[in-house]
């Protein structure tokens, strides 16, 4: 730990991005939402996770990014031509939503969203009543079937007090639905340990798979500089707190100057964009 | 000799494309010079209908020519665009799915069977009288059927086949019959030409059809499914066609209004649409006003190429 050279100089983007990239194991199958996703998997394969194998649900298989300088770009968006060079397959959306992931072989599948609850539901659709909302946004893409089915769920969604709600306004992607044994009652398998990146720290859940515990979202750590206190002022219920919370360990060096040349023209990492 | 399937992108829409049609309009390769081309034939009551629907469908709903959407994903929707606008005021009808979802009913579409299982949408609010019953959808209870499988008693949710009366797709390359292929990540392309009744698909390149014979792997639809070729370069523009060009970002950023404000997208309309017959004029238009560079600074190179050789090779006089 202390002899890591860490960066004096990253932003909010780059911090959870790194926060993100961490969370990925090595040897999983994951699967690439849109958005910050597409690039903290991108740095997550080159620096940790030699064994970890990436999909995109347009028809993306194992791909393997190359050197930034001859990639030029870190996939922009899920179906971002770099990832067309150095897959071992493409196919299209049926091998990917269908036999990949409702088949099963979807270890993590990483997220984002609009709003969340406190049982790790998921609305990436409205905000607001559904019938007349404050704000429509274009609908769930595969994020629905990627909350049903993938083994593990990691989201990424800005910590804010209209998003972090008890209930979601519309629940598009089923994280512990309603609590311990939600997902078995409704013809899901279980899933976890889920975790969640927000703009405030990294949040995880009481409970493994949603069968034990109490399934609520605890928060596990915060980023250098936020409190607490704030990240319970910024969450629409009462959010349970770690008892041994942490600091989130911020990026090297190593990691900002990857990130830096993976988005040179900041399309995922600008300054102020969270 | 088979039938050439040439024809302009003018007789091809104005042949295939009727009225109160569903369309499928691509995914990864949008054919933005066949939609730009339904909007100048002013065609209604279209339905769009695919996995995503592109943001290039924006223009089809804000210019009246569609005025429905089944999609897991309706592009140009971002909070207070003039699509969320259309929505609000009930000019645009929809009914939300997801990208599995719309796939799953393609390939029903494509088997010719009437509904499929999936287990995406469990637990969700999807199901629930809410999503079925909104005042923007007209499906109703031909949405979704939560169900259970017979034979094992596992909850399921079953979805309606869909058949898209014609479908428009770019594509890399085919050949005057119609044999089309298209290579990088293929989204619900596939099966929705598969399902659809009618294609009509434009290419960067027209071969002769020994090429498309000396790498048949890369077809993604023989020419009996397609109606007609349209030989159309920068057929995608602004979004890119893999090995062809990349997505023009400098464009893009320069016509971003045009999803939100009214006078932003009927300029953009008058310039380049209705102030161009065809693609080829498009693209005139592109260089006079933005220079040939820009158009070369989007031209994807250098190539890159498969390395080692592909053969079909087998013994063709087999010694007894």
């Amino acid at each position: 730990m202390t002899d890591k050279n860490y960066a004096d100089d990253y932003n909010l983007a780059e911090l959870m991005c790194i926060a993100a990239a961490r969370a990925l194991r090595d040897g999983e199958n994951i699967f690439l939402g849109l958005g910050l996703p597409c690039i903290a998997g991108t740095v997550a394969k080159m620096l940790y996770l030699p064994n970890a194998q990436i999909f995109t649900e347009v028809g993306v298989f194992d791909w393997v990014p190359r050197d930034p300088e001859l990639m030029g770009r870190a996939p922009l968006h899920i179906a971002d031509m770099p990832l067309y060079v150095g897959s071992a397959m493409l196919g299209d959306m049926l091998d990917q939503l269908g036999s990949m992931l409702m088949g099963g072989h979807v270890d993590t599948a990483f997220l984002g969203g609009a709003q969340i609850d406190k049982f790790g539901n998921i609305n990436t659709i409205c905000l607001g009543d559904y019938h007349h909302p404050t704000r429509r946004l274009g609908g769930v893409g595969g994020n629905t079937e990627a909350a049903c089915l993938a083994k593990k769920v990691i989201a990424i969604l800005p910590h804010e007090k209209r998003r972090f709600v008890e209930r979601v306004d519309f629940l598009t992607s089923p994280g512990y639905i309603d609590g311990p044994g939600g997902r078995r009652r409704h013809g899901l398998k279980p899933q976890g340990p889920n975790v969640l990146i927000s703009t405030l720290g990294v949040l995880r859940y009481d409970t493994q798979d949603g069968e034990d515990g109490t399934c609520e979202m605890v928060l596990d750590a915060t980023f250098p500089n936020v409190s607490i206190d704030t990240v319970k002022e910024m969450t629409g219920w009462d959010l349970k707190i770690s008892p041994e919370v942490k600091e989130v360990e911020p990026p090297t060096l190593e990691e900002v100057i990857l990130l830096r040349n993976l988005d040179p023209l900041t399309f995922h990492l600008a300054e102020g964009r969270y | 000799m088979p039938k050439s399937k040439l024809m302009t992108a003018k007789e091809a829409i104005g042949k295939f494309v009727t009225d109160g049609d569903i369309v499928y309009t691509g995914y990864n390769l949008i054919p933005h010079a066949l939609c730009h081309e339904i909007i100048r034939q002013k065609k209604k009551n279209l339905t769009v209908a695919g996995a995503s629907v592109p943001e290039m469908d924006a223009l089809l709903y804000i210019t009246g020519c569609a005025n429905r959407a089944i999609t897991g994903y309706i592009g140009g929707v971002v909070g207070g665009t003039l699509v969320g606008e259309l929505m609000d005021k009930g000019e645009l009808q929809f009914e939300d799915y997801s990208n599995q979802g719309l796939t799953m009913m393609f390939l029903a579409g494509a088997l010719g069977i009437p509904f499929i299982p999936t287990r995406a949408f469990l637990g969700t609010d999807f199901l629930t009288e809410k999503c079925i019953n909104h005042p923007g959808g007209w499906l109703r209870d031909k949405k979704y059927q939560p169900s259970e499988c017979p034979f094992s008693g596992e909850k399921v949710v079953l979805l309606p086949a869909l058949n898209p009366d014609v479908s428009i797709m770019a594509a890399q390359r085919a050949d005057e019959e119609g044999n089309v292929q298209a290579w990088g990540a293929l989204g619900d392309a596939k099966w929705a030409l598969w399902a659809s009744k009618k294609n009509i698909v434009s290419v960067e390149e027209i071969v002769p059809t020994e090429v498309i014979r000396s790498d048949p792997n890369r077809t993604i639809l023989p020419s009996f499914k397609v109606n007609a070729v349209v030989h159309e370069p920068f057929g995608a523009h602004p979004w890119p066609v893999t090995g062809y060009y990349d997505m023009d970002f400098i464009f893009r950023e320069v016509t971003l209004d045009i999803y939100k404000n009214r006078e932003a997208c009927d300029s953009f309309l008058d310039e380049w649409v209705f102030g161009v017959k065809n693609r080829s004029e498009y693209i005139e238009h592109y260089v006079e006003k933005f220079g040939y560079r820009a158009l070369r600074n989007i031209t994807a190179q250098p190539p890159i190429q498969p390395v080692g050789t592909i053969s079909y090779a087998y013994v063709p006089h087999i010694q007894i």
